[in-house]
């Protein structure tokens, strides 16, 4: 796992998110489990209980509840820039799965890889940037409005 | 007749060796030449790159200190001061900015940079006055000691 071998990027946010107004980047999210099996035991206490809060809380997320005969439950969260993540919930509890579902309403759908700099600005200069004439004093002179020759 | 020791001499390999060569593999790809694809050659050079990663982590703080360091003191010449005289005025007069932050305003904002090398200047003048003059003249405003209270 070297830094040239892993894919990296920089820190950013999907189009300035928070600036103006914040959307929410969860897109969808689509509860899979079994009706009877021991491992979507979670996934059906918190669907009884959680599911229904947590969609009047997000309006801006479609939720999708489908059982299916399936041996690993799982949690699909699509965002707004087309990134898909899978998550298996299987034997775990109902707070757990609430956890994990913030979780993923706080992402945004941004790759989870290793982010180069902890910082980012649009605008680094205030004062203008160093080049090699900044501390050097003018050859010619300060420079004005040209006088007009009187002919 | 019935031959029966030709189904004894079949082994039964591991499934996955291909998965196993991939693992190793897919972190050697962007290496030069046979590393890139060949087992054997690409197992030894993954093994290096994974050393050298892990005494890099330790090596990439020094290096980036010695950058800053360099960039820093050929901003100070710039404004003719050495790094040892600013660093050690900018002490003393107990501004506490850190290498980092100092480069980026030599790059970013060389103003800011500039009276900064101007306070250490001055600094550094007052106290080549204390220790010439041997208390006779008031000290200087850049040599007071400030304490909160």
């Amino acid at each position: 796992m070297t830094s040239r071998g892993t894919p990296s990027r920089f820190l950013q946010s999907v189009l300035q998110n928070g600036v103006g107004r914040y959307v929410c980047q969860l897109k969808r999210i689509s509860l899979i489990f079994s009706k009877n099996g021991q491992s979507s035991l979670g996934a059906r206490e918190f669907i009884e209980e959680g599911v229904v809060d947590f969609a009047q809380n997000n309006p801006g997320t479609v939720v999708y509840v489908s059982p299916q005969s399936c041996r690993i439950p799982k949690i699909v969260a699509e965002y707004l820039n087309g990134n898909v993540k899978e998550e298996a919930i299987t034997s775990k509890t109902s707070q757990q799965i609430v956890e994990l579902i913030t979780k993923l309403t706080n992402q945004s759908g941004l790759d989870i890889i290793r982010i180069r700099k902890p910082v980012h600005t649009d605008s680094p200069s205030i004062q203008g940037q160093w080049h090699p004439f900044t501390n050097r004093p003018l050859s010619i002179g300060p420079i004005g409005p040209q006088k007009q020759q009187t002919n | 007749m019935v031959f029966l020791t030709l189904s004894c001499w079949i082994r039964n390999r591991g499934p996955d060796r291909y998965w196993k060569v991939q693992e190793v593999l897919s972190n050697a790809r962007h290496f030069r030449g046979r590393k890139n694809r060949c087992y054997s050659l690409a197992v030894r050079a993954v093994r290096r790159a994974f050393v050298y990663a892990t005494k890099a982590r330790k090596i990439k703080r020094r290096n980036m200190r010695t950058l800053w360091i360099s960039r820093i003191a050929a901003a100070s010449r710039e404004h003719g001061m050495k790094y040892p005289a600013l660093m050690h005025n900018l002490v003393k007069s107990s501004v506490e900015v850190n290498r980092r932050v100092l480069s980026d305003l030599a790059i970013t904002e060389p103003k800011s940079f500039l009276s900064l090398a101007k306070l250490a200047r001055a600094r550094q003048q007052e106290g080549f006055g204390a220790a010439l003059s041997d208390g006779k003249e008031p000290p200087g405003v850049f040599s007071r000691i400030v304490t909160l209270q």
